[in-house]
């Protein structure tokens, strides 16, 4: 366990030494990270086929239908990230604004009702030629991209307000607005938290920082109140019981589907839950059949995974050479960590019900590339650290 | 850089919420999967038991004119919903009185704590009416697919038949399941305000899709001239049973199976699986002298023989092996052709030697024997061919002669194809085609060529050696006024389960033939298992073949040969 940075030791013990081996020093890209990325992706990998097999059957009449699109992604995903983490990580610093201008073009687009392609109620597809993608999974990773280049240029000076703090919050503003439209709140909270967490670590003033607080919360008040479908879900999230056909039917699903595995599952591909009860149970609910086919073992090793993947993201950041690739790093590291998290609590039932999906593990082709995309640069990251310096969580 | 970095306490705050974040998740998991578990798992059984699963109709089954063997009918299924019942007993005497089941046992059902129970399933569509008309609380009727095959017990051995959920058991349905069955929804039965369990409405727009349909390569016609003409020999002969298929040589279809006694698939219930086993494929039997024909077809390819060749019968009697050989016709010198066409036991047994016992093996595993004809029917038997090294002194002979080798009738009426198509041997098929609901052809099947074991020389002067039996040999009897008919017959004695010695009394009569001779359209195999009385393959089975040839033929639209009509206009 981290010798310097010995807060979080009682809460969580490493399958490995930290920092130990990488002490030597060398340009190597982190092999545990890249260890976590390959055990979530095949447990996704597992998963959606188990949840997809049966509906993918009905629907397509080819139970394989989409295990062989997931397998695709997971191909293009990983060859993207061995070419991120070979790629030095600084070129991202001079691309982050035309990046930054592109994302906030496809955002506009998608809201055209000729190009963007509707789905659930929704406008959030672009279709491009055979494929399509979804411009909101791009933004999170953009929005990274953006702050770790803004962050290095005002190093020092984010502690003024006018110049340093409220110039992020309006670009970022922007953005999320663009994503507001579609609309997708889930993605939105997401940006929104790795925004205030980038502000955070790169040491914005906390009395900006909560002064926010009476801005946000009205604001989400509004938007709330005024979409019939979440307010339903947040009075579903505070009695999902009250109506189990209904609204809370999905949450209420989930739960059955977590308790019916118990301690060690139903068995992979025994799940019952996914035969129609459980919705979405190949995207955004895929942990929820975790929970009911490899249960709590299952589950638990999963969030243990995001768990260590989180601990060495900010290893990396640490130990990062320049100010860039630490904002870099901790940025994807929040971006990760926090999807998970947010994922995690809704399927859970602690958190009201966002379309959001388990990074790296569930179905969807925008989300696993940008995510396995985020890793090649962390992986990148990490090749560029300092000899020597053990560092963990706080560096030195 | 880092000795100047003053954020690290802020990291690990960072890090200590996202962990304390995970550490909930954790706890929360814990909380669902193991606190909560015996309780949630108890409401998904409860969920689960409270779904239904509508399933497409089951798709036809139809012969090559597009006849229907074997169709769903929708006839009404009996449901209650215990929990709306306020009195169960009277229900269940209403139901009693127009289901015909036992009262007490349907009110120990009504009785149960589910949201969901079967009454009677597929009942009689009169039933379900009268329940209509009493229309009690709490019991429904929803229509569900039953099987039923209008034309009885024809084709039965082949169609095979289904179970009480759909499900194929035997023959084509069995087989073709997987085509056949319908899409599977399953329905969770919803709630309306009074807390009824009820079937969700707008079942019928969303109705899962049917099931396949099936051609078959089966004439109806053919099938049932086939049908009639082995019943009635069967009784005739007082026979234990029989067999008879009909084949097209030039592709493998199959146009009738017959297997006697029949059974009807609508009325499976106390029939014993020996009853509807396909004994044409299922069962192997020792063929007797129609096996000369297979060893004649490798002398002549092999140049061994020639039609004219002579050959000694020995007067009718031979020793191999310390055993002796009979012939049951006593001859001297006779041509090669005559050995067949009097079915000299002998002759064949002297072919067979001067074959080889490798020769005389290659040839025969070259036809299809002792290995399966991957007809697309369950069950089927490779039947039994011993390798040579496994084989005794006296074995070459026997097998000359239909023993110590035992065959399905699919294999003989196979080889016998290969004979009257010039030398191909065929993958027999009973299925033609594959259709979705709607009609569009999913699947199709058509000739197979699995390979050649004789040249078409061979095959051409092996039929002028068999038009000899129907003409001036045992087979006079198969002869079809009009046709030139070609064929074997075969008479095997069987062997007495008591004994396990051949018996003098337990017989399989057979006639494996095909016509015309010059262009075949039909090869048919006959076998009449231990008739009484007369055993001789030419007297049981020949006639049958020229019964099913004499109507199949003119059905088929086959003109018979110029040089009859004048013999016919002379008398």
């Amino acid at each position: 366990m981290s010798r310097r940075g010995g807060l979080q030791a009682g809460t969580l013990a490493l399958p490995w030494p930290m920092g130990g081996a990488s002490a030597k020093g060398g340009a190597a890209a982190d092999r545990s990270v890249l260890a976590v990325t390959v055990v979530l992706a095949l447990v996704g990998l597992v998963m959606v086929f188990s949840a997809s097999a049966v509906v993918a059957g009905n629907r397509y009449h080819d139970s394989i239908y989409f295990l062989k699109r997931h397998l695709v992604w997971l191909a293009f995903g990983f060859l993207l990230l061995q070419a991120s983490s070979r790629l030095d990580y600084t070129v991202w610093r001079k691309l982050a604004l035309p990046i930054l201008a592109v994302t906030c073009l496809l955002l506009v687009l998608v809201l055209i009702p000729s190009l963007g392609v509707v789905a659930k109620g929704a406008r959030r597809w672009l279709r491009l030629g055979p494929i399509s993608v979804q411009p909101a999974e791009m933004v999170k990773l953009v929005v990274v991209l953006y702050l770790a280049g803004y962050l290095t240029r005002k190093e020092g000076r984010i502690t003024e307000f006018a110049r340093g703090f409220l110039p992020p919050l309006l670009v970022v503003g922007l953005l999320a607005g663009l994503v507001l439209l579609q609309p997708d709140l889930g993605t939105v909270v997401v940006i929104g938290l790795v925004t205030l967490g980038l502000l955070f670590l790169a040491g914005a003033r906390l009395v900006h920082l909560f002064g926010l607080v009476p801005f946000v919360l009205p604001a989400a008040a509004v938007l709330i109140w005024k979409s019939p479908y979440r307010l339903q879900r947040l009075m579903t999230f505070l009695d999902p019981m009250k109506d189990p056909t209904g609204a809370g039917f999905q949450v209420n699903q989930s739960f059955l589907a977590f308790g019916s595995g118990g301690l060690f599952g139903v068995g992979l591909g025994e799940g019952e839950q996914k035969l129609f009860f459980l919705p979405e149970a190949h995207t955004d609910f895929v942990l929820a059949l975790a929970g009911e086919e490899l249960g709590l073992v299952g589950t638990g090793a999963i969030m243990l995974c995001y768990a260590a993947l989180v601990l060495k993201g900010f290893q990396i950041a640490a130990r990062a050479r320049e100010p860039f690739g630490r904002h870099l790093a901790l940025g994807i590291t929040l971006l990760i960590g926090l999807q998970a998290l947010i994922n995690a609590g809704v399927v859970t039932g602690m958190l009201p019900t966002k379309g959001l999906t388990l990074p790296l593990v569930s179905y969807g082709g925008s989300s696993l590339m940008v995510n396995l995309l985020a890793i090649g640069i962390l992986l990148s990251v990490s090749r560029d650290r300092q000899g020597g310096q053990g560092g963990g969580i706080g560096g030195r | 850089m880092t000795t100047k970095d003053p954020y690290r306490g802020r990291r690990i705050v960072a890090a200590f919420l996202l962990m304390m974040g995970f550490v909930l998740v954790l706890f929360r998991l814990f909380s669902l999967q193991v606190l909560q578990a015996e309780e949630l798992t108890a409401r998904a059984d409860r969920q689960h038991r409270k779904t239904v699963t509508v399933e497409g109709g089951r798709g036809g089954i139809y012969d090559r004119q597009g006849n229907p063997l074997a169709i769903n009918m929708d006839v009404p299924s009996v449901f209650g919903v215990p929990a709306s019942l306020e009195n169960p007993s009277g229900v269940a005497r209403d139901l009693a009185r127009v289901l015909h089941i036992r009262a007490d046992e349907i009110e120990k059902k009504l009785k149960q704590e589910r949201s969901f129970v079967w009454i009677a399933r597929k009942v009689d569509p009169e039933q379900g009416r009268s329940l209509e008309r009493l229309s009690l609380d709490g019991i429904g009727t929803v229509l569900e697919g039953r099987r039923f095959y209008p034309k009885g017990p024809l084709l039965a051995h082949v169609l095979g038949f289904a179970g009480m959920d759909g499900q194929g058991l035997e023959g084509i349905e069995r087989r073709y399941e997987s085509y056949l069955r319908g899409e599977k929804q399953l329905v969770v039965l919803q709630r309306d305000a009074l807390g009824r369990t009820v079937f969700p409405k707008g079942l019928n727009e969303q109705a899962p899709a049917a099931g396949h349909t099936i051609m078959l390569t089966i004439d109806e016609v053919i099938q049932y001239i086939t049908e009639k003409e082995l019943d009635e020999a069967v009784a005739a002969s007082k026979a234990k049973g029989g067999i008879a298929i009909v084949m097209e040589p030039r592709t493998g279809a199959i146009l009738a199976l017959a297997i006697s006694p029949k059974f009807d698939p609508n009325i499976v219930k106390g029939i014993s699986a020996d009853r509807w086993r396909n004994r044409a494929l299922t069962d192997a039997y020792e063929p007797g002298s129609t096996m000369k024909v297979f060893i004649a077809a490798a002398a002549l390819e092999e140049k061994v023989m020639e039609p004219g060749t002579m050959v000694y019968a020995e007067n009718g009697r031979m020793t191999v092996a310390n055993t002796v050989i009979h012939d049951h016709e006593k001859s001297g010198w006779i041509t090669f052709a005559q050995v067949i066409q009097k079915s000299s036991n002998i002759g064949a047994a002297k072919t067979a030697m001067a074959l080889g016992e490798e020769r005389a093996y290659r040839y025969l595993r070259a036809f299809g024997f002792g290995e399966r004809t991957e007809i697309d029917l369950p069950g089927e038997a490779a039947g039994l061919v011993k390798e040579p090294r496994d084989w005794g002194r006296r074995s070459l002979a026997s097998i000359a002669i239909g023993q110590e080798i035992g065959v399905t009738a699919l294999q003989l009426v196979t080889a016998a194809s290969a004979v009257a198509n010039g030398g191909w041997l065929m993958k027999p098929y009973v299925v033609s085609d594959i259709r979705s609901s709607q009609g569009q052809v999913v699947a199709q099947f058509g000739p197979q060529v699995r390979r050649r074991p004789i040249s078409a020389e061979t095959a051409r002067t092996l039929t002028g050696i068999m038009e000899g039996v129907v003409t001036n040999g045992t087979g006079s009897r198969a002869a079809v006024s009009g046709f030139r008919v070609a064929g074997k017959t075969g008479t095997a004695q069987k062997i007495d389960p008591q004994t396990g010695a051949y018996s003098s009394t337990l017989f399989v009569g057979s006639f494996t033939g095909f016509v015309p001779a010059e262009d075949p359209r039909l090869a048919i195999v006959v076998i009449v298992d231990e008739p009484h009385a007369e055993a001789w393959g030419g007297v049981v089975a020949a006639p049958v073949f020229r019964k099913i040839a004499e109507q199949a033929l003119p059905y088929l639209g086959v003109s018979s040969r110029a040089p009859v009509r004048l013999a016919m206009a002379s008398y």
